[in-house]
């Protein structure tokens, strides 16, 4: 563990609150990326950062003193990501994606107008591609993103979420799945 | 044949496959399999990853001073006896204090047998003839990076300083005379580390000397000495440049030179 994040942690549970600023200031920009590409919303990922680390300051006492902060407040982060991604989205792990998605609809729409190609070349596949993991649940979602983005392995994917490393397996599977499903048809018509 | 599954083969193309080396056997053989696995890794390949929007180098800054207010302070738990003896032996010991404390007991014992000893030697030598002197050079002390530990402790005593401030009883006459003193002694100090700052190429430092040059003299040089309304009038403008949490920032970083010999000459 690195000494400087030790001997904060340390300050702040001996009574020195501003220590802690070291460790916001140290950790924020990758705690802000990870949120970021979980909600996929600028507002809601500074919301994140900020409930992470508030978070993790009520937790500190119970941190592990030969555990990695970072990797701690990483996976506090995660969690804070998901929460906001579920509560922004109502209770939609239950739900499976369908073309029936009016998110995606309005998508193809779009496609249908602008045409495939121009679609490519725009770059307006990025939209899509948000579209598509929009239309992933909140678990899929950010498994996916740990992933596909983070390159984390399942057993960190299951660690960050609070789940066994084989659901984390299964929800990687059932995203990429989904997301192959969704993104075919820009394929086919180039 | 059996085919692999597109579990299987997610797996494979993530780098987590349970039998790797199986996979690619059943790959190279089975023509299928090998398309489908390219059309996967392809798919894959296409999906972009989601950039975050630039922070910047403040950004840190910014969630600290949304969030610190909100924020307890943990008050340190003392105990009594021996579990109080017991778990202030294990902080140590988990603080690394332990082994400290046990190099400190070492050298303490070194110190004592070694002046145990000379005293002896001294007094067999006044017995004796003095014989010629023979005087060893010294080795050489190797190359400490005496700038940066000044200005870590600059900055150590800044930070204090800083702290006292902040945390000043306005109504209390008692601790204004000596953070007056205190203010003056920095100041000068402060100045030496500007001048030295000044050569090199660190604007977050000489930003923040600058700042707290400006805070210094005006503490320093208040008409009249300080009162409840200066102290109160320097705690707003330590706050607005967020310069406590600035110096902090700058020791952390500057420690960290101080800890590497090689770097020593950069300031």
């Amino acid at each position: 563990m690195d000494m400087n994040d030790h001997a904060a942690i340390q300050a702040v549970l001996a009574g020195d609150k501003d220590a802690y600023g070291a460790l916001v200031i140290r950790h924020s920009q990758t705690v802000f990326r990870v949120a970021y590409r979980i909600t996929g919303n600028e507002a809601d990922a500074e919301d994140v950062v900020q409930e992470a680390f508030l978070r993790g300051y009520r937790k500190l006492e119970g941190f592990e003193s030969r555990a990695n902060f970072g990797t701690w407040i990483y996976r506090i982060a995660v969690h804070c990501a998901l929460d906001s991604v579920k509560r922004r989205r109502g209770d939609q792990d239950s739900r499976v994606g369908d073309a029936n998605d009016p998110e995606l609809d309005q998508v193809q729409v779009a496609d249908q107008a602008a045409g495939p190609e121009r679609l490519l070349l725009s770059g307006e596949i990025s939209s899509v591609q948000l579209a598509a993991l929009h239309s992933l649940t909140a678990t899929e979602r950010t498994a996916f993103v740990l992933r596909h983005m983070e390159d984390r392995t399942t057993a960190e994917i299951g660690a960050a979420l609070g789940i066994d490393p084989n659901a984390a397996k299964q929800a990687v599977f059932r995203a990429v799945q989904k997301m192959r499903r969704r993104l075919a048809p820009l394929r086919v018509t180039t | 044949m059996t085919h692999l599954t597109e579990e299987e083969m997610i797996q494979q193309a993530y780098g987590e496959g349970e039998n790797t080396a199986a996979v690619e056997r059943h790959l190279e053989a089975c023509p299928r399999c090998a398309m489908a696995f390219t059309e996967l890794k392809r798919d894959l390949a296409e999906i972009e990853r989601i950039e975050a929007p630039p922070r910047d180098t403040r950004y840190g800054v910014s969630v600290w001073a949304a969030i610190a207010d909100a924020l307890p302070v943990y008050a340190p738990k003392p105990r009594s006896g021996w579990a109080g003896a017991f778990a202030a032996l294990w902080s140590s010991h988990r603080s690394g204090l332990w082994f400290k404390g046990l190099g400190y007991a070492a050298a303490c014992a070194v110190l004592v047998s070694s002046a145990f000893y000379a005293g002896r030697e001294w007094q067999k030598r006044q017995q004796q003839p003095a014989p010629v002197a023979h005087v060893e050079p010294k080795p050489q002390a190797p190359r400490q990076p005496i700038v940066v530990v000044v200005l870590d402790d600059h900055l150590d005593r800044s930070e204090r300083f800083l702290v006292e401030l902040k945390h000043a009883d306005l109504d209390s006459s008692g601790m204004v005379s000596p953070l007056r003193e205190e203010a003056r002694s920095l100041l000068a100090a402060n100045r030496v580390c500007r001048k030295n700052v000044a050569k090199t190429d660190d604007p977050d430092l000489t930003t923040a000397l600058d700042h707290l040059d400006s805070l210094l003299a005006d503490a320093a040089n208040e008409p009249g000495g300080l009162n409840a309304k200066s102290i109160a009038e320097l705690q707003d403008k330590m706050n607005a440049e967020g310069l406590l949490f600035e110096v902090r920032v700058l020791r952390t970083r500057i420690g960290h030179r101080a800890a590497e010999p090689d770097k020593g000459g950069t300031i």
